[in-house]
């Protein structure tokens, strides 16, 4: 048994309706025995690490003893799921690895799901290479939490907060949700679709394709890690700027992002426009907390041919965009009609979403943890030496960007179907998103 | 209209709408490191333009505007003169 006080623990966390839309991929990834929803964190380590050492430090932590002792309820007709805590006394699993290639992931690791009827929805992983060099896994079932609540629980773990009163253990949770009128949800509700219609409407190029079936591909899937060195994200900071993108790198980001994809459209002679969802997080900047609950509504950007003239012109395009959908609100409606989405029964919500949209669900997923793991040192009192995020793999579009900044230095996580990206083209892709960035031309 | 006043009108509304309520800021806080980031920019700028009636032309859209409440207000009364 855990030595914590884990009666301050709450008995239920109601869904929210990211973690409802989240239970529907997931949901989708199982039917389609495509990708799953699992994410992972990846530590790297210039020094060996005990097993003993992390079980003692995760099982000192109330939210680690939370997220292990939970099972998904759904709720009756009309109700919402929820995660019942129940306190079984379940500690974190932790598997010991040994492994020639430095630095590599096993894919049992990187290919093991969380599904739904677990009730610990988050595992670690210790991989030890030749040399003294370790790696820590940390994997979590996307549902229960998005990419800022990792890195506060990550700085939970580090014991940066160290979580001894109430208010605290609390604060890891979603609070109340403010009620909203009748009125108020159908108006957003009409808005919000409206808007979304529009936005996604055909002809949209993806990967993926558009109304194939799905039966016929290969749908495992694989990653490409990019690592630039402090120097170079200086200068792709710098050329940010110059090229239009003065309040952060994320615009500069996307736009190559995009132009890198569309020279692989060229090549497969794809046309239309790409339609990116980027996640916005809808919690209070410099909050600690919840970390429970995905809490991210999304922008969605719609870049035509016209505008992939440059990477400026993207730039421009893109921020013309964020502009106009926050200041309408978009971000916030958006989240309160997945709200009121999750009232629906998941096989209906299911089907509302699977159905309309003949396959398209984007050209590709785009996140980047802005400053979130920059400033990490150690953990588990250990230097770390290296960090990435393997996104979950979502299938469709079968193409997901996660870039994460540590300690200066930008590394981009590729996470790719083979069935609809090769070989040649993933590193045609790779090849091409580290020219833009860098403006090898200059 | 004085920049004291600018500054103070600009921090209510960053704290009442953008950061959490235990972070303090003050003129010389660097924005960034409180946990601004582009999308708050982005409501920063909508906020100045609707409160005080006034476009920010491009080219004072520069990341050393947007640094500490000081140099907003300062751009924002340069603007408003």
């Amino acid at each position: 048994m855990s030595p914590l006080d884990n009666t301050r623990l709450p008995k239920k966390v109601v869904l929210t309706g990211s973690d409802c839309f989240h239970l529907v991929l997931d949901r989708h990834a199982r039917n389609n025995r495509a990708g799953s929803n699992v994410m992972r964190i990846v530590f790297y380590f210039n020094s060996q690490l005990s097993l003993d050492k992390i079980k003692d430090s995760l099982g000192n932590s109330p939210l680690i003893h939370w997220l292990c002792n939970i099972r998904l309820r759904q709720g009756s007709l009309f109700g919402t799921a929820f995660w019942e805590y129940q306190d079984k006394g379940n500690g974190i699993i932790l598997i010991e690895h040994h492994h020639p290639v430095s630095g590599e992931i096993p894919k049992s690791i990187l290919e093991r799901d969380i599904p739904l009827d677990e009730e610990r929805f988050v595992n670690g992983d210790i991989i030890h290479y030749p040399f003294n060099k370790t790696v820590f896994v940390l994997s979590w079932n996307h549902i229960l939490m998005d990419g800022r609540g990792i890195a506060m629980l990550i700085q939970h773990l580090s014991g940066m907060d160290k979580a001894k009163n109430r208010q605290e253990v609390n604060s890891f949770f979603p609070t109340q949700e403010k009620s909203t009128g009748l009125f108020a949800h159908i108006r957003n509700m009409y808005r919000v679709k409206k808007f979304i219609e529009t936005s996604s409407k055909n002809p949209i190029a993806s990967v993926a394709g558009q109304g194939q079936k799905e039966g016929k591909r290969d749908r495992s899937f694989h990653n490409r890690i990019i690592r630039f060195t402090p120097e170079e994200t200086g200068r792709i900071n710098r050329l940010a700027i110059r090229k239009g993108a003065k309040f952060g790198a994320n615009l500069y980001y996307l736009s190559c992002c995009i132009h890198a994809v569309n020279r692989l459209y060229q090549q497969k002679a794809k046309n239309g426009a790409q339609w990116i969802p980027v996640p916005y997080d809808g919690r209070l900047r410099g909050s600690k907390g919840p970390i429970i609950t995905n809490t991210v509504a999304f922008l969605f950007y719609r870049v035509q041919g016209a505008e992939m003239g440059s990477i400026e012109q993207t730039i421009a395009a893109l921020s013309s965009q964020m502009t106009s959908q926050i200041d309408s609100g978009m971000p916030q409606q958006y989240g309160l009609l997945l709200n009121m989405m999750r009232h629906i029964p998941i096989w209906l919500y299911y089907f509302l979403i699977t159905k309309g949209r003949g396959g398209s669900v984007a050209s590709f997923l785009y996140s980047s943890t802005g400053e979130g793991f920059n400033h990490i040192e150690t953990f588990f009192g250990e230097p770390v030496v290296g960090l990435t995020i393997y996104p979950s793999p979502t299938f469709p579009p079968g193409l997901t960007f996660s870039f994460l900044k540590h300690q200066e230095a930008l590394n981009i996580n590729i996470a790719y179907a083979t069935g609809i990206i090769d070989t040649f083209e993933i590193s045609d892709l790779e090849l091409g998103i580290k020219e833009l960035l860098l403006d090898s031309n200059e | 209209m004085e920049s004291p006043l600018i500054a103070a009108e600009i921090k209510t509304f960053i704290q009442t709408n953008i950061l959490a309520s235990h972070i303090q800021l003050d003129m010389e806080t660097n924005l960034q490191d409180a946990g601004i980031d582009s999308f708050s920019i982005v409501e920063i700028i909508l906020f100045i333009q609707r409160k005080y009636q006034i476009v920010i032309p491009d080219d004072q859209l520069l990341p050393e505007n947007f640094k500490t409440l000081q140099t907003l207000a300062r751009m924002v009364s340069a603007l408003t003169a």
